[in-house]
């Protein structure tokens, strides 16, 4: 057609002038806050709820930091910074060695609740078995179990079987609440793994084990991410079961010795704030080093 | 190398449904076996039953004379490529390539080595450190080739393996696979609801409906000698047309609607057992490429309203109407054509239109009544009741 005929120069190249990629650049740059309130007028309204939202969740963060910098009269008059809160803190728990031990237990819990998930979240998914569904219900509906509700005689079975004090009481209470979540997490990313994957492994001369181990969880970095924050956050931030199980100074996680401290007859609020910091740095850590992971696992399952 | 035999295969599902009923097929040593069927046929629980995949409900199945019912799939010494390939996304090319041989504890350099020839055979040398989700769905389909090939197993499985790379790929990957497979003569058995795959790739070609086995012949003779109604219209594209017709008491001719087709002595002596359908109903096939525009009136002529006119370039597909009544064709909707997209979308048995594929310079307009002529020998016949073909004795 006459209309499509190019002319030297003309050709489809020309889209690639300087004035074509500036362009580009133009589309391709975020879209100021003003200009998109310009375009969509309701999306101020948006903003200003996230805004609140954000004002809400970072306020006690601004609250902690700020007023562990101050002396108790600081504190009262709400002005001046001082350091000697951290003094106080130091000189009154053992912060060293409760971080140590809460390290310790939420690393067992959620090295046992990975290793666990893992393995009931694959079979769930991909083995087939008689009463299969009616097994994966069990352990869902065990979810909804409240922890106040069997915490006693956890503590006797464990008090009979000579663990409390010991490390490993918490370690096997926490796994045993958080395998259900977790299972559930494991097993919708392992249905999102196509079968054909599986079977390929089997044809390539894997057993059932090998598969898991060698193609499954390597492929499961998103999901054992997310396992990982969740718990971490959960364990790490539980006072009823360490404080139960573990009665003795040595043993106390932070969150016992920061309970501890608060319970006293004279509380320090900027220790107190110092001590809560120290023990969300870890959290915040572990969240960042996983966050890449975090949402891909969280939406796990929403599609295929 | 070996043999693959398919003794009385059936597969019932727990719900109760039977996807293959009593499959009985050989594939022979170094021979390139096509399953070929419309989707839900069977032909992929087949292939999965030989590759251990599936279990067997009654019948056996062997592997170079073994049978292998209860041997699981890493002992059978096949490889299989799967439809969406089933690479390992965290592995790189070469990686999933030599997998099934680090498996097998073979030395690292010999694993290098076979890693490196079948990535040059497959023209994938510059992609071996690159992971699969940064290859085109080409070069993905040419690594789970290069997974199996690596391996050298008795028998390759391949379930659709062309069905996800657009049409121009998959003619160009068509012609690799028939080659590599060619030359490593491993014995191969290919899966696919592609009739055209079928028929090029194939040495043999196992046409399957329901999970009952139609016919398995090599692809010319299903396109010249179909069995059933089914084989006749699934293979060949666009589809055989198919007419209800009454045989005339003489036998010279057969009616169609209010025409009457002309039988030449030609089919007689092909199919002698037509003879015996004198007065009765039969179902006459004509393909499309049987059909020209007439240019006198020798020979059997229909004569038909055009309706539609395709220009595919080196031809033209010419739809038009008859009052004859169109058969019955099972799974006929769902005839695998996907090399004339044009034909799939007003498919003959389903628009109740026929189809004509004529020369391109051919004269013809739409809404006009045009005279068509019929290759004499090359109708098809078939009994009424049971659809099997009319040839030489009562079928």
């Amino acid at each position: 057609m006459g209309d499509g005929t190019m002319t030297p120069g003309s050709s489809g190249l020309a889209a690639v002038s300087p004035a074509g990629s500036a362009i580009r650049r133009q589309a391709r740059r975020r879209p100021t806050l003003a200009r998109r309130i310009r375009r969509d007028p309701g999306a101020i309204g948006m903003f200003l709820a996230l805004l609140v939202i954000s004002i809400v969740m970072l306020y006690p963060f601004a609250f902690m930091i700020i007023n562990s910098l101050r002396t108790e009269s600081q504190y009262l008059n709400g002005s001046g910074f001082s350091t000697s809160s951290w003094g106080a803190l130091f000189s009154s728990l053992p912060v060293g060695a409760e971080l140590l031990n809460s390290t310790l237990i939420c690393a067992g819990a959620i090295a046992i609740i990975l290793i666990g998930s893992s393995a009931a979240g694959f079979a769930f998914a991909k083995l087939r078995y008689r009463r299969q569904n009616v097994v994966f219900l069990g352990i869902i509906g065990s979810m909804m179990i409240p922890v106040q509700s069997i915490i006693i005689p956890e503590y006797v079975n464990l008090a009979n079987a000579g663990l409390v004090n010991n490390y490993l009481s918490p370690i096997l209470v926490y796994s045993a609440l958080g395998m259900p979540f977790a299972t559930f997490l494991m097993t919708v990313f392992f249905r999102g793994l196509p079968d054909e994957l599986i079977e390929a492994a089997l044809c390539d001369g894997m057993g059932y084990f090998g598969v898991f181990w060698r193609v499954a969880v390597r492929m499961a970095g998103p999901a054992l991410a997310t396992v990982t924050v969740l718990q971490f956050i959960q364990i790490w931030d539980d006072l009823l079961v360490a404080l139960l199980l573990l009665q003795e100074p040595a043993n106390r996680t932070i969150t016992v010795g920061l309970g501890v401290l608060s319970s006293g007859r004279a509380v320090s609020i900027p220790a107190l704030m110092a001590g809560s910091l120290i023990s969300a740095i870890p959290a915040i850590i572990v969240y960042l080093f996983f966050q890449r992971y975090l949402v891909s696992g969280l939406t796990m399952g929403v599609s295929r | 190398m070996a043999t693959v035999e398919i003794d009385e295969v059936t597969k019932v599902y727990p719900n109760g449904v039977e996807a293959v009923q009593g499959l009985t097929l050989q594939v022979r040593d170094g021979e390139l076996m096509v399953l070929v069927g419309p989707s839900g046929c069977g032909k992929t629980t087949v292939l999965r039953m030989v590759a251990g995949l599936e279990e067997i409900s009654s019948g056996e199945v062997l592997i170079g004379g073994r049978v292998v019912n209860d041997v699981s799939p890493k002992a059978r010494d096949i490889a299989m490529v799967f439809q969406n390939y089933a690479l390992y996304p965290h592995m790189t090319v070469a990686a999933n390539i030599g997998f099934g041989l680090k498996l097998r504890n073979l030395p690292k350099s010999e694993v290098e080595a076979k890693v490196l020839a079948a990535a040059r055979m497959l023209g994938l040398s510059q992609w071996l450190d690159r992971k699969p989700g940064q290859l085109s769905g080409g070069q993905r389909q040419r690594v789970a080739m290069g997974r199996a090939i690596v391996r050298e197993p008795k028998v390759f499985l391949m379930d659709e393996p062309l069905s996800n790379l657009d049409a121009k790929l998959r003619v160009q990957m068509r012609a690799e696979v028939s080659h590599i497979q060619r030359r490593l003569g491993v014995t191969t058995l290919y899966v696919t609801h592609d009739q055209t795959e079928a028929m090029t790739m194939g040495d043999r070609v196992a046409v399957l409906l329901e999970g009952v086995l139609q016919q398995c012949a090599p692809p010319q003779l299903l396109y010249d000698r179909p069995d059933n109604v089914f084989v006749a219209a699934f293979i060949g594209s666009p589809a055989m047309n198919m007419y209800e017709g009454l045989m005339d008491p003489d036998g010279t001719s057969v009616s169609l609607g209010s025409q009457r087709l002309q039988i030449s002595d030609d089919v007689f002596h092909a199919r002698p057992a037509l003879a015996m359908y004198r007065g009765k109903k039969v179902v006459v096939g004509i393909r499309p490429e049987h059909i020209s525009a007439a240019v006198s009136s020798d020979g059997p002529v229909l004569q038909g309203d055009v309706e539609l006119v395709e220009a595919l370039g080196s031809e033209l597909l010419v739809h038009f109407s008859l009052d004859a009544a169109l058969a019955h064709v099972p799974g006929a909707a769902v005839n695998g054509q996907t090399e004339q997209p044009a034909a799939d979308d007003v498919d003959a048995t389903t628009s109740g239109w026929s189809v004509a594929r004529v020369d391109a310079s051919t004269k013809i307009r739409v809404h006009e009544r045009a005279t068509f002529a019929l290759r004499p020998s090359l109708q098809h016949f078939f009994d009424a009741d049971t659809g099997a073909a009319i040839w030489d004795g009562p079928p």
